[in-house]
This record gives C-alpha cells, sequence and structure tokens, in this order.
C-alpha cells in the first residue's frame, strides 16, 4: 500500500487502513450471494481464506492501491478502495463494497466516498476519480451520483454476471466539480 | 506473456515480442510524435533498462501478451498488445502503436489490429475488446472504426498530455459484431 496509512474520520464513518485481521470478514462478505451479485467474483469460485489473504497482501504491496475498512460505530461493514492510483495523470480509480448488507441503504457508502474523494483530490492531488459499475446497480449508481460523479460511458457487455454479459456504466468526477460540491 | 501465436495477415505478419526489439521500442517510444498520442507522454524518458523491465513484467504477467508488428519484408514498424486480459469475463483491452513514422497512414494498424481481433475472439475465446484513445486523436479512431470498434464513452480529463487533461474515447467491439462482419471484409478473416 501507499505511504500515507491514514486514517479518515468522517460524518457517520471511520476508515482504517485495511488490514491483515480484516480478512476472515473479507472473506465472509464477498461470498455473501447477495454481495457477490455486484462484484465481477460472481463468476469464480467462492474465496478461500488464503486467497483473500493473498488478496490483502497484494493490496498492501501494490503501491498503486490504497484500502480502507470502513467501519461504523466501531463495527467493520465493509470496504473502499482507491486503485490504479496514477500519479502521472493525476487519477484514480474507485471501489466500494458494504458486505453488512444490514449497513445498506443507510448512507455509509455515500460517506465513506465521500471521505476518501476529499483524500485523493486533496491529500493526494489527484485530478479525476472514476469508477464502473453494473448498470442495473441502481443503489450504487445513485450513492455516486449524489457524490459528485457523472456517467461518461456505457460498457457493453463489460462483464458476465452467472455467465451472462453484463452492460456496466463508467463513471467520474472531476476536482473542479468536486471543490464546487456544497455538500462535499 | 509472450504469444507463442504468428498472426499472418496480406501485409503484415504479428511475431512475439523478443529481447532483441528492445532498442527500437526505446527509439520508438522516444519520438515525440510517436509519444504524443500514448499515455507515457507525460512520462519520464525511456531507456533500455527501463524497457527491460518491462519487458520481463509482461513476460511474467499471464494478462497481456504482445506482439511485433511487422512488413511483407520483414520490417519491426511497431507494437500491438492486448492488456488487462480477464478470462472469467472474457474480455481484453488492445493497445497499438506505430513507431515507423513512415508507415503511418498506410492500413498496416488496421491490419494489425484485424489479424489480433481474429485471434482474441476465436482462439483465446474473447466476447469482447476495449480501448482507450485520446479524443483528438482522429486517425486512430478512424482505424479503430474500420476495424468495428465503437464508441460506448467519453472518459473526460482522463490523461494529461503536455500537463493539459485530455479526454479519451472508450470504445469496444463485441464478438457478435465482429462476426457479423457487419464491415464487410475482414481482412484475414
Amino acid at each position: 500500500m501507499m505511504a500515507a496509512e491514514a486514517v479518515l474520520e468522517a460524518a457517520t464513518v471511520r476508515l482504517r487502513p485495511l488490514a491483515r485481521r480484516d480478512v476472515p470478514l473479507l472473506l465472509r462478505w464477498t461470498n455473501d450471494p447477495g454481495v457477490r451479485h455486484w462484484l465481477h467474483r460472481s463468476e469464480s469460485p467462492p474465496a478461500t481464506l488464503e486467497l483473500a489473504q493473498a488478496r490483502v497482501e497484494e493490496m498492501r504491496r501494490d503501491p498503486r492501491t490504497l484500502a480502507w475498512c470502513i467501519e461504523a460505530g466501531g463495527r467493520p461493514i465493509g470496504d473502499v478502495r482507491l486503485l490504479e492510483i496514477d500519479t502521472t495523470h493525476g487519477r484514480a480509480e474507485l471501489g466500494i463494497a458494504i458486505g453488512e448488507k444490514d449497513s445498506w441503504d443507510r448512507g455509509y457508502g455515500t460517506d465513506a466516498i465521500r471521505r476518501v474523494l476529499r483524500f485523493a483530490f486533496q491529500e493526494l492531488g489527484l485530478r479525476r476519480v472514476w469508477l464502473i459499475t453494473d448498470a442495473d446497480n441502481a443503489r450504487g449508481i445513485r450513492c455516486y451520483q449524489k457524490c459528485g460523479f457523472v456517467q461518461e460511458g456505457f460498457l457493453r457487455g463489460h462483464r458476465l454476471r452467472y455467465g451472462r454479459p453484463l452492460d456496466m456504466l463508467a463513471m467520474g468526477v472531476l476536482r473542479e466539480e468536486w471543490e464546487a460540491q456544497p455538500s462535499r | 506473456m509472450i504469444s507463442e501465436s504468428i498472426l499472418q495477415g496480406k501485409r503484415v505478419r504479428l511475431r512475439p515480442v523478443a529481447e532483441p526489439d528492445l532498442p527500437l521500442f526505446v527509439r520508438w517510444l522516444n519520438d515525440h510524435e510517436v509519444r504524443y498520442w500514448l499515455s507515457m507522454a507525460d512520462g519520464p524518458g525511456l531507456t533500455l533498462e527501463s524497457e527491460r523491465e518491462w519487458f520481463d513484467e509482461m513476460r511474467a504477467d499471464p494478462a497481456t501478451v504482445a506482439w511485433c508488428i511487422e512488413t511483407e519484408d520483414g520490417l519491426p514498424i511497431g507494437n500491438l498488445g492486448l492488456h488487462a486480459i480477464d478470462e472469467a469475463h472474457g474480455r481484453a483491452t488492445l493497445g497499438i502503436f506505430i513507431g515507423e513514422k513512415a508507415y503511418w497512414g498506410r492500413g498496416y494498424g488496421t491490419e494489425a489490429i484485424r489479424q489480433v481481433l481474429s485471434y482474441g475472439f476465436r482462439e483465446m475465446d474473447l466476447r469482447r475488446i476495449a480501448l482507450g484513445t485520446d479524443e483528438d486523436n482522429a486517425r486512430g479512431i478512424r482505424c479503430y472504426e474500420k476495424c468495428g470498434f465503437v464508441r460506448e464513452g467519453l472518459l473526460r480529463a482522463h490523461r494529461l498530455r503536455g500537463g493539459e487533461p485530455v479526454n479519451a474515447v472508450a470504445m469496444a467491439v463485441l464478438r457478435e459484431e465482429w462476426e457479423r462482419g457487419a464491415l464487410g471484409d475482414h481482412d484475414g478473416r
């Protein structure tokens, strides 16, 4: 992981660097069919502890990745990542998953993303953060829009879900747009 | 990884990238007119050492294959690769450059891409091949469209070029579109 091992405090959540001790939780979340449905991993066999461990290690080693565990009221509920952090071009990709389903629809994801955007634009000096999401992920898209992302592309059949092609949206937010947001 | 496959077209031949190609790649990629359209334009200049590092990484990476593009006379003129190859989702990203500028605008890139689309869809069993290119790269976009790519989006200020934000066009071609041959004839099909 990159040098900045920052703990980020937000209104309703706290983001702390993802750690080895989170592996069993991540494993449970990503193997939950209701969560996997929205992930590229829907096409892979359920992960094992070893696989999940290796993924976390890889993220920690990768200088282009920053990953946080999202905690609400002291309880870990999901994770949020900046991927492919490119300092030459000033951009990164965002990924988020709320693994505890009883924490869905409570604004935790929105809060976490807003905090990560602030970190990306202000601390890392990025110009652009973007993401891809399933075109039928209405809840996710609404959340991303609330955070300032706008749709930039429609990627036809970009991934498979249970073997069938699924369209995805590309969305992006630029620093100057984010700066102009009253609710950032 | 190193492709084992040689793709033979009418006028171009794609053969696996090899270590002796590296000095040539360094020359091409340090040429400002060639670099201009590549995302490395805003990075540091290339050296034989940095290119060797790229080569070793590429060779070890199962999600990347790269070919050297040669003319009918066996002259290397450019490089073409598939990146981010995702078998589970049946997709990859295409990247190409013609490093010998005398061969720009002569259809070599188009023919090379058609070869690789055929290989990607038929041999690798991909469903989708995507790419990103600068919005103002008219020659490139025309070539990609000829090969069947369609525009899927505009990624705003996706990269910097000479320090200035540039929009990227996202394009892709799906296997069924390619099979339909909506484009008339595919060389090498």
